[in-house]
Order: structure tokens, then C-alpha cells, then sequence
């Protein structure tokens, strides 16, 4: 697997033909006018009404049952030096889900979002018995409210704003790019005991700069993602120009010695390591392991000044959710706090009252994942961290093993401080390792200002949407440079 | 929905210059051991893919679509729409090929249900003594249906198998993975015994000591997160798109590294998505191209790249679906690590990588040791942890092969190389 390289880089090289892994894009450029999708909005309550009947069949058969069904589209537009572009994707489907009087939990899932569909799912489950379960539903919730609709031109101008935005590219720059990607998903979930429904818009804005340095492109981005309109947030001006500096920046020839170092993680790091590390050992699914298990019975003590959370409910996170994929109504979840670890996220499968049932695309096998990763800002300004050591900055991928609970985070590069001020030795690609609770257990400061950065990948072909917000945490740990000689 | 008919009758009257739809009816099966969990999906996914020829050039669109709902006629008129505002130099298509001749279906899945299949297959799966394995098993059965404009008419069935499982021993476990396209290729029982052995080795795993060795890569630390593991840069580099633009260091024509062409026993690849049962074959690509063998690189020189229908139009050629498995020529090595250490002074056996990754761009990697053993003085010591920096590309084109085979999901070729000089961190 050709593992650092984010995938909305992916996508974007992609999408602008640079690469030829793009599938999901439609194509470059259409000015015509957006089709709105019909079934979330028209037909909310007709779909309800066939999902709330197979409910009722499946309930009549099984102990317990859950239904849950999305209608989701994906805009992508895009702005390079090649030119402009806008692709949408649609996906629909529904997942029954009923557990046998064994205990044993069976699913039936389609792509048909209609009633046939359904009905044929349902059949496939129950059988052709028309019996009934009566429901106690009562009224339908709310419709949630309907995004604005932006046709493809308003997407482009989005893009190009981006553009504008940066006063400081130049000739070394050999490309520059900006994306805009919406993705739109109406979910319905529907138990004998529930009726839920949401209407989840999430939105990335990212710019993307590559220069060369010596022998080696630099890539660098600028990224910000939300819950809402598209319009709520902008990429700020001044990360949209730290990324053209970074991308710019002339690394300092030659390595540095390998070994332990007080070290300043900027927020991208911090949050790729807390993301890295909550999913490898903080899940349910990773409890099934001898030695998580292990681990978490006797956790080392961690500084009092660290506390960690996995909220969903933070106001527009771009993971955040009112429900989970199981029809769990969303709530937070502690997960390091006064100096101990304090909880781990669950889906139902896991036997408690789970929470962070989350499905790929919502229609994928369930799985315990992270919603909104929330480190807690401390009192100090991420300046006064930087007195010795190493700043690392740009996360190029974070690693934790669950069997042994080593990390592993790559950075771009690592400035030089010496006496709260950089020396002005920047070294390139380096990777900061150690054991995840070692590297938590010395945390020495947390700054108080906070940088929330989306996640956006895919398994099976579906994508998993996640955020985590981070401030700067100084700690020590093992650096080393990662290139060297075969 | 909108079938593939009703999209082709579209396709035909609105004068289309050229198209290709793909329609997949996907079946799939997951049971889950740990979970307690049966799951069935029935999906289908269509792939419509149209190039529209005007004066100042030649427009393309692709629409994946995973929900089918609206008129063809709509749809064809948004993908001519798109085609119309993309336009880029012309090229013409080429006239179709026969589809490659390959087998891509268990025959014990043609028409098994799918959930009894998978839920038999773990209540009959072979597991390790002294170790405890819960595994999941999901099956894929797809009929695919390829139709374009140029006459091409192709179908086939294909399954796609991937298992998983976590082995546990005492109070250690690893987790192992495998893909294939039938149930007897999925070598899980294989698998499972493996990874019993190396949690058995692991116990008494001690630390690693740094510094130089010869670096001998076993086929689970070779194929690391499945794919083609540490082969993938060549997969990558060889992407006809890429390497015209320069954006790697792939060179048709010059060695794959400097000194590459001189080497021992120098590197042969070839992909080939024609090779039966293998994860990356199907007779036809994802642009409705037919797919054939290659040679990518013979004796240390690149010689070959992935063309799809653009690329192969562009340079004269005809295309060759891009590239697929990777078939890796056999070596003379004879495998053993300790020989190798004897020669070299120490030889460090990769066994089991806790993580790879790599810069798509350069080929450099880093790889992170699980668990491996350091053979030196005639002593083997099995150690946890340590790093590995290599440039993979120069490292691999220099390294000695096995001459043992291995056919793992993607890839066909040595089961263990030997990097004669390497450093451990």
C-alpha cells in the first residue's frame, strides 16, 4: 500500500488526470444546472413508510430489530492549474439488521432504496410471512432541514476563491490546487423502539501546494472541514499561505542524531496520533486482543493535564452525528481523563450500550469508530511550548500497533528550537516512535489554542468521515530521520 | 433502476461517438466469528463511460453510479454534458480486442448461497494447536456485463474472497489477512499455523540490536496489508500517465535504479491480468479495454508501462488494461537466511512487519519490525521492534531472489528476498 500520501491528495491528482486511480469523479468541468436528489427530500416520509413496515414484519419475527437506510450524494469540485472541474457520486442503501433467538446477528442489505427493494430484503430475512408487529412509533421526527443546493458554477467560483486566497505563490511552486468536497447523506433508523432520522452535510475545503526541494517534490496542504453549509466556514488566509511557506521551505542538507527528544508536536500531529491511537486500542474491537486487554487493566498513569474525548455532539464536527449507525443517540464519551484512561468507544455488538456503531458509507459491516476526537486546550499559548527541542510539523501518517501499543508518526519536518526560538535548521521527513502510553505519559503541555481537522477515508469502497480537534502537545520521544542509505 | 438496455438504447440515440457501460450485479457474504454476525448484500453498480468527438477535440466523462434511479436519457444527457466541457486533444479509439481468456470464479461458488458457503468454510477451517482463532470471511460473486459502441460485448462471473483472523496464544496475537478469488487459494489454515509459530517465536523475542546486516524480506513481511506490498512502487511508477509527465522515476528504456541492468541476478516483472485466479485478473479492464500480459521490467531495464485506451492511443499502441499482478521473475537464492549470514556476518529474517509505509513519489520506505530474527555466529535470535529505511526500488532491483514461488492475491513471484546490505534502526 502506498501508505503517507493522503487520500484527498489522491482524489485530487486524480480527479485533475494526474494519476490514474480516479474512479469516483465524474469528469472535469459542466456548467449545467444541479439536479436536486429526489429521494431525501420528496419522498422523506414515503421512505419512512416503507421502512417503518419492515420493521414491523421483521419484528414480528425476531427479538430485536434495526433499520437504517441512506440517501447520499458526494460533490467534488476542483480548481487547478489545468483547469476546473465538478463531479457528483450518489449512493443509496438500506441495512436490516435483526438479531435470531440464538443471539446470533443476521443483516440483509441492498442498494435499492425503494419500496420493492425493501420488501424483497425483508423477504429475504423473514420469509413471505405477511405478519406484523405493532409498532409505537408515534409521529415522525422532524424533517431535517434542506441544504442549499449549489449548481456546479457556484462550486467553481468556491474553488477559485480558494485560490485567491494565498499572496504568496511563486514561480517555485509547480502546482497549486483547491477542492471543495460535500458530502451529503440523509439517514433514517428505525427500531420497534425508535424512529430517527438526520441530515448530515459535511464539507472539506483544502488547498494544495507541491514544490521541489533537491531531488523531492514537498507537498503540502491546507485543510478544514465542517458540518453544514457550505458557506459557514472558509479556509483561513493565513493556512492557505503557511502551506505555499511550507511547500517552499528550504530543508537543512544532512540528518540529525537519532534519539529521545523533547519534542512539540504541531496540531496535525497531535491529532494523527490520538486518532492513530484511539482506533488502534481505545475500540471495543481492539479489546478482543489479549494484549489491549492487558494494557488497559493496568494502564501507566497519565499527566492530569491530558484529558481526551470522542464527542459527537461538539457543534459542527465534521465526524459528529445525532445518532450513531445503530440508532444510538449520539452522546460523549471520556476516554482519558484525570491522569487514568477512562472509557473506550463500543458499538452494541460489544454487549453494553455501545454508541460508536459506525458503518463505512453508512451501509458497511458495523464497527467501533471515533466520531469527534477531542484533545482539551490547556492554559498556555502553543508559543510558550517551544522552548528546546524539536517543533514537528505536516502529519504524514500515524501508525499504532495494537499488539504491543508501539507508535509510529511520520512528520515533514522538524524545526530546531533553542532557547524558545528556532535555530533555523529545518530537517526533512522525520518519524517520532515509542509506546502510544509513554508518549501520553509525557506530555508536559497542552496548548490552549485548538486546530479541528477532518478525516475522510474509505473501506470497501465506502467512505468513514471522522475529526479530531488538537492543540499543540509538547512530550518527549525517540526521533530519527527516516531517509537513509540501502 | 436503469438497467444497462435501457442505458445502451440512450447511448445509441443521442449519436454517442463512443461508450462503454460495465454493469456489475454483486452478491456478497460475511460471517463473522467474533461478532456472531451473517451478513448478505446484493448490490448492483454500473459504470458508464462516454467520449464525445467535436472540432476542437475529444471530450470524455465517467459516471460511476451505485444508485439508478431517473431516466438513461437524463443520464446520458449530464455524461454528454460533462464530455462536452472536458474536452481535451483528440484521440481515436482503438478496435477491440478480444477479451483475455482467464478464470476468475471458484467453481465451488458458481452457484453456492453465499452465506452457507462462508459460514461452512469457518465451521471447517483447520486451526492451530495451542492458540485460539476467530475469523471473518466475506465472499464476493459478481456477474459483469461490458457492452460499448466499438461491438464489444463481454460477460463473465467472477468471486472475490477475503478472510481475516486473529490468532491469539497466552497473551499475545496477530492478526492475518488474505485475499484471493477460491476458497482453496485463501491458505488460511496456512496462515493460522504461521502466525501460532511466530507468537510462539515472539514469546521469546528479545530487542533489537541496531546496526548493519543483510535484510532477508519473508513472503508475510514482503506482502505486508496484501496488495503487492513492497513491490507496489513498481505497480505505481509503471502508470503510463505518470510517466509521461515525469512525475516518477520510471524511465522506459533506462534502468529501474542505477546499476540495476548489472546487478547478479537481474529484475524481471511482468503484470499480467490474465493469469487465472489471481486477485488482480478479469478479462476486460475498467475502461472496457482487454486485458494482456507485459513485461515491465526485464533484466534491471524498464521496458513497459500500463496504457490505458488515452495513453495507448497517444503513443500508437494498443492497450493493455493497465497494470494488474505482478508476476516477479524467480531468482537463484536458495532462501536460507542463516547462509546469508554466514556470508555477510549477520542476516536479519523479516518475519512479520508491523507496518510499511511508502513515498509514492521516491519509493522510499519505512518499514517497522514485528518480529524477526537475527541470524549471526551461527545463533538465531528472534527480537521485536527495529526500523528499516529503504529506497525500495533500488533495494529490490539489487536484491536476490528465491527461487521458490509464492502466488498470493496480486502477486506471483519469489517467496523471500535478500537486500544484501541494510541498515537496522
Amino acid at each position: 500500500m502506498l501508505g503517507p500520501v493522503p487520500l484527498s491528495r489522491r482524489e485530487l491528482l486524480g480527479a485533475l488526470g494526474a494519476a490514474s486511480g480516479s474512479t469516483l469523479l465524474w469528469a472535469l468541468g459542466c456548467g449545467g444546472p444541479v439536479r436536486p436528489p429526489s429521494t431525501p427530500a420528496r419522498v422523506s416520509g414515503e421512505v419512512r413508510t416503507w421502512l417503518r413496515d419492515a420493521v414491523a414484519r421483521l419484528a414480528a419475527a425476531f427479538p430485536a430489530v434495526h433499520v437504517l437506510a441512506v440517501s447520499r450524494q458526494r460533490t467534488t469540485a476542483a480548481v487547478d492549474v489545468l483547469g476546473a472541474g465538478v463531479a457528483r457520486a450518489r449512493r443509496d442503501g438500506v441495512v436490516l439488521a435483526v438479531r435470531e433467538r440464538s443471539g446470533r446477528w443476521r443483516e440483509q442489505v441492498t442498494s435499492e432504496l425503494t419500496q420493492a427493494g425493501i420488501a424483497a430484503a425483508v423477504r429475504a430475512l423473514a420469509g413471505a410471512s405477511p405478519r406484523r408487529a405493532s409498532l409505537e412509533l408515534g409521529e415522525p421526527p422532524p424533517l431535517p432541514p434542506e441544504p442549499a443546493a449549489l449548481d456546479d458554477r457556484a462550486l467553481r467560483e468556491r474553488c477559485e476563491q480558494i485560490t485567491r486566497l494565498d499572496g504568496k505563490l511563486s514561480s517555485r511552486i509547480v502546482y497549486a490546487a483547491a477542492l471543495v468536497d460535500v458530502d451529503d447523506a440523509h439517514v433514517w433508523s428505525i427500531s420497534p423502539a425508535h424512529d430517527r432520522e438526520q441530515r448530515l452535510v459535511r464539507v472539506r475545503k483544502q488547498a494544495l501546494r507541491a514544490a521541489w526541494n533537491g531531488t523531492r517534490p514537498v507537498v503540502t496542504e491546507a485543510e478544514r472541514g465542517w458540518t453544514g453549509g457550505v458557506d459557514d466556514l472558509d479556509l483561513p488566509r493565513e493556512a492557505v499561505e503557511q502551506a505555499t511557506e511550507d511547500a517552499l521551505l528550504l530543508m537543512t542538507p544532512g540528518a540529525f542524531e537519532d534519539k529521545e527528544r523533547v519534542v512539540v508536536l504541531d496540531p496535525p500531529l497531535a491529532a494523527s496520533l490520538v486518532d492513530a491511537g484511539a482506533r488502534a486500542l481505545l475500540t471495543s474491537a481492539a479489546a478482543r486482543r489479549p494484549e489491549v486487554r492487558r494494557r488497559l487493566e493496568a494502564p501507566p498513569p497519565l499527566p492530569a493535564i491530558l484529558a481526551i474525548a470522542d464527542d459527537p455532539t461538539a457543534p459542527g464536527a465534521y465526524g459528529g452525528f445525532q445518532f450513531d449507525d445503530e440508532g444510538v443517540p449520539a452522546a460523549p464519551i471520556a476516554l482519558v481523563e484525570g491522569g487514568r484512561i477512562a472509557g473506550a468507544l463500543a458499538d452494541r455488538a460489544a454487549g453494553g450500550s455501545g454508541g460508536r456503531g459506525r458503518r463505512p458509507g453508512h451501509v458497511g459491516a458495523v464497527e467501533p469508530a471515533p466520531s469527534h476526537l477531542r484533545v482539551a486546550p490547556g492554559a498556555a499559548p502553543h508559543a510558550a511550548l517551544r522552548d528546546e527541542g524539536l517543533l514537528l510539523e505536516g502529519a504524514i501518517g500515524a501508525a499504532v500497533d495494537p499488539g504491543t501499543g508501539r507508535a509510529v508518526i511520520g512528520a515533514a519536518r522538524a524545526r530546531e528550537l533553542k532557547g524558545g526560538e528556532p535555530t533555523g535548521r529545518v530537517y526533512a521527513d522525520v518519524e517520532l516512535a515509542g509506546d502510544l502510553f509513554a508518549l501520553l505519559g509525557q506530555v508536559s503541555g497542552v496548548a490552549r489554542e485548538t486546530v479541528a481537522l477532518p478525516y475522510r477515508d474509505e473501506a470497501g469502497g465506502e467512505p468513514r468521515w471522522r475529526s479530531v480537534e488538537a492543540p499543540h502537545l509538547r512530550t518527549r520521544g525517540f526521533v530519527r530521520a527516516r531517509r537513509r542509505r540501502a | 433502476m436503469i438497467g444497462r438496455r435501457e442505458l445502451v438504447r440512450a447511448l445509441e440515440r443521442r449519436r454517442v461517438s463512443d461508450w462503454v457501460v460495465i454493469e456489475r450485479a454483486q452478491e456478497l457474504a460475511l460471517a463473522d466469528e467474533a461478532r456472531g454476525l451473517e451478513r448478505r448484500e446484493a448490490r448492483t453498480r454500473a459504470t458508464l463511460i462516454v467520449h464525445q468527438d467535436v472540432p476542437s477535440g475529444r471530450g470524455t466523462a465517467r459516471l460511476e453510479l451505485a444508485a439508478l434511479e431517473g431516466s438513461a436519457a437524463d443520464l446520458v444527457d449530464r455524461a454528454l454534458a460533462l464530455a462536452a466541457a472536458a474536452v481535451a486533444p483528440s484521440w481515436k479509439s482503438v478496435a477491440p480486442a478480444a477479451p483475455a481468456k482467464v478464470t476468475v470464479l471458484d467453481p465451488a461458488l458458481a452457484r453456492a448461497d453465499l452465506a452457507q458457503a462462508a459460514a461452512a468454510a469457518l465451521r471447517g477451517l483447520r486451526r492451530p494447536a495451542g492458540a485460539t482463532a476467530s475469523a471473518s470471511l466475506e465472499l464476493l460473486r459478481e456477474q459483469v456485463a461490458v457492452q460499448s459502441s466499438a461491438g464489444l460485448t463481454a460477460r463473465w462471473t467472477a468471486s472475490q474472497l477475503r478472510a481475516e483472523a486473529l490468532v491469539a496464544a497466552g497473551d499475545r496475537s496477530l492478526a492475518v489477512a488474505r485475499e484471493a478469488r477460491r476458497l482453496g487459494d485463501l491458505g488460511l489454515p496456512a496462515a493460522l499455523a504461521g502466525a501460532a509459530a511466530d507468537l510462539g517465536l515472539s514469546a521469546a523475542a528479545g530487542a533489537p540490536e541496531p546496526g548493519r546486516c543483510a535484510l532477508v524480506l519473508t513472503a508475510e513481511a514482503m506482502l505486508h496489508g496484501g496488495g503487492h506490498g513492497v513491490w507496489a512502487p513498481f505497480a505505481a511508477h509503471a502508470d503510463a500517465a505518470l510517466e509521461r509527465r515525469g512525475l516518477t522515476r520510471y524511465r522506459v528504456g533506462a534502468p529501474v535504479a542505477p546499476g540495476a541492468d548489472r546487478a547478479d541476478e537481474p529484475l524481471g516483472i511482468a503484470s499480467d491480468g490474465a493469469l487465472d485466479f489471481a486477485t488482480g485478473s478479469a478479462p476486460v479492464g475498467e475502461d472496457g479495454d482487454a486485458i494482456r500480459r507485459f513485461p515491465l521490467i526485464e533484466r534491471g531495464v524498464c521496458v513497459g508501462v500500463g496504457l490505458s485506451a488515452r495513453e495507448a492511443a497517444r503513443r500508437g499502441r494498443d492497450p493493455n488494461g493497465g497494470v494488474r499482478n505482478l508476476v516477479v521473475a524467480p531468482g537463484t537464492w536458495d532462501g536460507d537466511a542463516a547462509a546469508a549470514a554466514a556470508r555477510r556476518g549477520r542476516a536479519v529474517e523479516v518475519r512479520r512487519l508491523r507496518a510499511l509505509s511508502i513515498d509514492p513519489y521516491t519509493g522510499e520506505a519505512s518499514l517497522e519490525l514485528l518480529l524477526a530474527v537475527d541470524h549471526r555466529g551461527g545463533a538465531a535470535r528472534p527480537f521485536t521492534s527495529g526500523a528499516v529505511y529503504l529506497d525500495l526500488v533500488a533495494a529490490l532491483a539489487r536484491a536476490r531472489r528465491s527461487a521458490q514461488l509464492i502466488a498470493r492475491g496480486p502477486y506471483l513471484g519469489p517467496a523471500a528476498a535478500l537486500i544484501e546490505d541494510a541498515e537496522l534502526v
